[in-house]
């Protein structure tokens, strides 16, 4: 298992290497200027050219890339261009947010979800299935801007039972709905998957078998056809926290949440260059070691896999 | 001389009566509370040598204080400067400061530290606010550190001398990037990170900031004007418009912009009503010709029919639900030197024709498809959607492309679009502001003028106006470069900005000035302010 779990590891350093690449080279290359972006209107052409040589703008793409590099070895990702702060500093902020709402909205997402689909399952073809599977479609093309407003409306201004938006503290009240909106849409992939999956595996002869046995339905489908079921649920749900983690910019706007979804579109849109690398590193990061966290997962759920 | 005897028994007592009235605050003004104010983004920086943008400005105007400052009528009254002389040539100012002014750290302000922020506002983000000041541009070029224009006679008179006399000097001391700060924090915490923990000597003091999401300011309980009535203002950043307005309907906010779209039903609302406000503000929105570029290149002919041709008052009515006027020049009708004379382009669809014709293009034939740009937003794509509907009915080809505002900046500021929109908020209130800035052909591109204007005749004007002192003889000379602008329409004028506010009706003392905007408000001085409740 630990060699398993190194060599996925080490294959992680040449994917991140060139999503580095990537990112610099089409952030460097596509249109504007970081340092006029923060200048504003009535940039000073003296200045503009002082604050290009003190980034190092003025010199050439590959040194830039090397420089950075250079930096991110020794733990420095740099300042950005725009707040002039240092980028670990502005990252390490926005992170708790986003972890405590990724979460969340996966708890939401794997609660509602799970429940929903196998519900769907068990009354395969009838009205509670037609009803979850309606409900299903529906978070998922409900757009999260909408879905959240109505949220709003609904609980905050008119029942006035939860903040309408902000971090508050970190107080769990705030967090509830933006939860909610975000999980909403994961919550009906993971339905249908469970769904799916449940019906799939309640068809083989084993779980034919264990009710030939004379066992209770629920045990049947707790027991034997649950687990198996669960597989491709985990992959969803694991992709899906990845996903989340990287940023949920829809979400975070409405509910005027810290996190770094914000963040990453509000860099792009100044071309805050170290901001941008940092962050799309932290989310190369995130989405490999959860491919990893599921394919581990797989392992524990099934243990065919671990031999 | 009569002297004044107390001879009745009751006279001692109501002398205290008045004596204790006159200590409390006037009319009923109560200390206390919280103020809950709110930005669209987060501010990129508190500190004023290296902030340019309106959301940072609001923040910095609570913390720091500069020599002078401007009235909500737009006059600049002192500050830091208790009083000041200007020499007979115009180009010495002597300033007296107060005594006892303190910064958040305790130490008594000075003049060497007046003299410290200028010369850092050289070496800042909006080194043109000191510009003027005799040696600096040498500074600003990185040639010294010391302004020889700028001279500590003691520790509370300074002076100032300029390379030459500008009339709107005092205005610019009442800008942001001319606010004092502290050298020994500057040190401290190191040039860039004193934006993130500023210092000043405001009537506020910095408490927190959680990026994003809200920032903390607390009542400076020692400064020199006596302690503010609000114990704290919070600023929540909300970046969607829906959200703010809900948090406003809510109670949680004090203030707030209104939604796009929302004008009509806030203003038939029976409380929403009653809690809006509709200013005019320092701001033209106009769609630039660029003056370098073919079609309009030597074509004003051209350049007058889309001006007679677009219908502003339509932009105004339908896009902006009557809340702005449309514009007729540059100089918005608050502005000093504003001409109300200037007829501009009203909608004339017949003269339109007749100009296109006159321009070489009958019935638009012969003109090729013209491109014009706007930095993505949904209020921008309706105006130039508008203006390219209204030119198809003349013939006209347009076409309409958005780019993001760091790529566009850079394409606009280079010359590199045929037509843009763009628009101004005044810096200062001072014709020059707009005009020499956004007109004089030194000013071509990222200084200000983007439609890259030239006219030896307007250039003439502006720098026989910068010489002059304020009054009447100056506003003349803007006024008539501004009709010789409007003639030769270098942009299509739009509208004048207005700022649309909603304001709790508890909340007093709130200046409207021109220069703020809703809902950063950020020339507005928050000491000012009480919650009555």
């Amino acid at each position: 298992m630990i060699g398993f779990v190194g060599r996925r590891l080490l294959a992680l350093v040449p994917v991140l290497f060139g999503v580095t690449l990537l990112v610099f080279l089409l952030t460097a290359v596509s249109l504007g200027d970081p340092v006029r972006a923060a200048m504003g209107q009535r940039g000073d052409p003296a200045v503009i050219a002082q604050i290009r040589e003190d980034y190092g703008l003025d010199r050439p793409l590959w040194i830039q890339y090397g420089l950075w590099l250079g930096r991110l070895a020794r733990g420095d990702l740099g300042r950005s261009y725009h707040q002039q702060r240092r980028v670990t500093e502005i990252v390490a902020e926005r992170l708790p947010a986003t972890v405590r709402l990724a979460l969340a909205a996966t708890g939401v997402a794997v609660a509602l979800g799970i429940v929903a689909g196998i519900l769907a399952a068990v009354r395969h073809g009838g009205f509670a299935d037609v009803l979850v599977m309606t409900g299903a479609l529906m978070g998922i093309s409900t757009p999260v801007f909408w879905l959240g407003l109505m949220l709003i409306l609904t609980f905050a201004v008119w029942l006035q039972w939860l903040p309408v938006s902000g971090y508050g503290d970190g107080a769990w009240r705030y967090l509830v709905l933006p939860a909610c909106a975000l999980g909403a849409l994961h919550a009906g992939v993971i339905a249908r998957m469970a769904r799916a999956s449940l019906l799939e595996v309640v068809r083989q002869d084993y779980v034919r078998a264990a009710r030939a046995k004379g066992l209770r339905e629920a045990t049947v489908l707790v027991k034997h056809a649950l687990r198996n079921a669960m597989l491709p649920v985990i992959t969803v749900t694991g992709i899906g926290l990845a996903d989340l983690l990287v940023g949920a910019p829809l979400t975070e706007t409405v509910f005027a949440w810290p996190g770094l979804g914000r963040m990453l579109v509000a860099a792009v849109g100044q071309r805050d260059l170290p901001v941008v690398m940092a962050a799309v590193l932290l989310f190369a990061v995130i989405y490999l070691l959860g491919n990893l966290l599921v394919d581990l997962a797989y392992g524990a759920a099934d243990p065919r896999l671990r031999v | 001389m009569r002297r004044l005897a107390c001879t009745n028994p009751a006279l001692p007592a109501l002398c205290l009566l008045l004596v204790a009235l006159l200590a409390l605050p006037a009319a009923g003004q109560k200390h206390g509370g919280v103020f809950r104010g709110v930005f669209n983004s987060d501010p990129p920086i508190l500190d004023p040598q290296f902030a340019s943008d309106t959301t940072s400005s609001a923040v910095i105007h609570q913390l720091f204080d500069g020599l002078v400052e401007l009235d909500e009528k737009l006059q600049v009254e002192p500050s830091l400067a208790e009083k000041w002389t200007i020499s007979g040539d115009q180009k010495v100012y002597t300033f007296s400061l107060r005594r006892g002014v303190k910064f958040h750290n305790g130490r008594e302000m000075k003049a060497a530290d007046l003299k410290y922020s200028l010369e850092r506002a050289a070496r800042g983000k909006t080194p043109w606010v000191v510009e003027k000041i005799l040696g600096a541009p040498d500074v600003i070029k990185g040639q010294g550190k010391e302004i020889r224009g700028i001279r500590v006679v003691n520790d509370y008179t300074l002076e100032i001398t300029l390379e030459r006399p500008f009339a709107p000097f005092l205005m610019l001391m009442a800008h942001d990037p001319s606010f004092v700060v502290p050298r020994e924090e500057v040190e401290r915490l190191g040039e860039k990170e004193f934006g993130s923990k500023p210092v000043g000597t405001g009537a506020f003091r910095f408490v927190s900031w959680r990026h994003d999401d809200q920032l903390v300011l607390e009542a400076f309980r020692d400064h020199f004007r006596g302690a503010p009535y609000l114990d704290r203002v919070v600023y929540r950043v909300i970046p969607d418009e829906n959200t703010r307005f809900q948090e406003y309907k809510t109670g949680n906010l004090e203030v707030d912009d209104v939604p796009t779209g929302q004008l009509r039903a806030i203003r038939s609302d029976a409380t929403l009503g009653k809690e809006l406000s509709i200013t005019p503000t320092l701001g033209v929105y106009a769609l630039r010709f660029t003056m370098t570029q073919a079609p309009f290149k030597d074509n004003r002919k051209l350049r007058q029919a889309l001006n007679y041709a677009i219908d502003k008052q339509a932009v105004a009515d339908v896009i902006l639900e009557g809340s702005v006027p449309p514009a007729r020049g540059v100089l918005p009708p608050s502005m000093p030197g504003y001409n109300p004379e200037l007829a501009g382009y009203p909608y004339d669809r017949a003269r339109a024709l007749k100009l296109l014709a006159e321009a070489g293009y009958p019935d638009g034939k012969g003109l090729p498809p013209i491109t014009l740009y706007y930095n993505t937003s949904g209020l921008h794509k309706r105006i130039v959607e508008l203006a390219q509907a209204q030119l198809r009915d003349l013939g006209l080809s347009i076409q309409v492309t958005a780019l993001d505002w760091a790529a566009y900046l850079k394409l606009v500021e280079d010359g590199g679009t045929q037509w843009h929109r763009m628009g101004w908020l005044a810096d200062y209130p001072d014709p020059e502001n707009f005009l020499t800035v956004l007109f004089h052909s030194r000013n071509i591109g990222p200084p200000g003028n983007t439609s890259r204007y030239s006219n030896p005749e307007v250039d003439r004007l502006f720098d026989e106006a910068d010489r002059l002192p304020a009054g009447p003889a100056r506003l003349a000379k803007y006024r008539d470069a501004e009709k010789l602008i409007v003639e030769d329409a270098p942009w299509v004028f739009v509208y004048w900005y207005t700022s649309r506010l909603l304001q709790k009706p508890y909340v007093r003392g709130l200046e409207h000035s021109p220069m703020s905007a809703s809902p950063e408000l950020h020339k507005a001085p928050l000491r000012k302010v009480w919650l009555d409740r």
